[in-house]
């Protein structure tokens, strides 16, 4: 059995982490793909009336709103509706961080784990990209705009809420914790190397 | 394992939504923040003179390139989860209170080295500034809790562990 060292650990994570982030910066427009995916399915179940659809140009992510972009008048008819360029890069940082954890544990099937936090991160980035639009839509954009969706006081405090934790919290959180829940072997004998008797009950 | 994280999701979630409100922005985070940046500033003095902090500004006087600590930048949403993490994991108060002491300083210790590296890579190269901002520095405060947390989890007795239901 390899001595599990801390030094080692972290040497190896250090190793690891400029290719994941290269690959992740070269593959972002594959990494964005499931996300744009859930992005247009999230926003057309729980926000059906405000979306018209969902766009994906590379890593970036487009929700078409079907918010007009300005008040109507006799004179001047509303042409455009709002639409929000959403960088999914800043929301899937983890991916990265993930593997390089992943990798330096060195434990089996790390590949097959990776295609599973591949797919089980998607929905934390999905909370990201959503929780920003609606953030756009409350606070950024101008009155007339905004009335149309309709938020309430407590609507848009969660909405804060919610962009808050998925922008500050969920894109580091959500991989560190999927990699504890996946690596549970691997932390039970590095938190036993030290003690005279090994056990993680 | 189960009353871990779900004892730590909760403490995280009730910390962080405590940390956005205008009371803990104004009488913490605020005050944190302007500490850091005066911290950050008396730290890059001893080699560069030519730099002041003002609030949460680090400014240099040779080209005007200043730096405004934000939200995510400051630390205290890594000190949170650092925080969530001893808290909910089943050890003393004492091993808690030791693991809680050298952490923080240990997130803030490398959150200062943030600060300065950035203020000097954005001076450099705009580009390089925000890939190392928004991506990379991110991930690197959150691999510091983890190796942090992973050290104290180390740490501790093996009665202070074991009562840890898997």
């Amino acid at each position: 059995m390899r001595e599990l060292s801390l030094g080692g650990f972290v040497l190896r994570v250090a190793a690891w982490l400029p290719p994941a982030f290269l690959v992740w910066y070269a593959a972002a427009t594959i990494f964005a793909w499931p996300i744009a995916l859930l992005t247009e399915a999230v926003a057309r179940l729980a926000f059906g009336d405000l979306v018209g659809k969902v766009e994906q140009h590379g890593h970036i992510v487009t929700i078409v709103s079907t918010l007009k972009a300005g008040a109507a008048t006799t004179g001047n008819p509303v042409e455009g509706v709002v639409s929000v360029g959403l960088n999914t890069l800043l929301y899937s940082f983890g991916y990265p961080m993930l593997a390089a954890l992943t990798l330096a544990a060195r434990q089996p099937r790390a590949w097959r784990t990776l295609l599973v936090g591949y797919f089980a991160l998607a929905p934390f980035v999905t909370w990201g990209i959503v929780a920003e639009f609606l953030k756009h839509v409350a606070f950024d954009t101008p009155a007339s705009v905004a009335s149309q969706a309709g938020f309430g006081a407590t609507e848009r405090e969660l909405i804060a809420f919610a962009y808050q934790f998925g922008v500050l919290i969920l894109p580091t959180v959500a991989p560190a914790v999927f990699w504890v829940l996946t690596h549970r072997g691997f932390l039970e004998r590095f938190a036993a190397a030290r003690r005279p008797v090994a056990g993680l009950q | 394992m189960v009353r871990f994280f779900v004892g730590f999701l909760l403490l995280q979630a009730a910390l962080f939504g405590a940390e956005l409100t205008p009371w803990a922005q104004h009488w913490f985070v605020a005050p944190w923040t302007n500490a850091l940046a005066a911290i950050s500033a008396d730290i890059v003095k001893l080699f560069d003179s030519q730099v002041f902090a003002e609030g949460k500004i680090l400014q240099s006087q040779r080209n005007g390139f200043a730096v405004s600590i934000e939200a995510g930048c400051n630390g205290v949403e890594a000190t949170i989860v650092l925080v969530a993490a001893m808290l909910a994991f089943p050890a003393s108060w004492q091993r808690k209170v030791a693991g809680l002491a050298a952490g923080i300083v240990a997130v803030q210790g490398l959150n200062v080295i943030r600060v300065i590296s950035l203020f000097y890579l954005g001076q450099w190269s705009a580009p390089a500034f925000e890939f190392a901002h928004q991506y990379v520095w991110q991930a690197l405060i959150m691999l510091d809790v983890l190796v942090i947390w992973l050290l104290w989890v180390r740490t501790l007795p093996r009665g202070g562990v074991a009562a840890a239901p898997a």
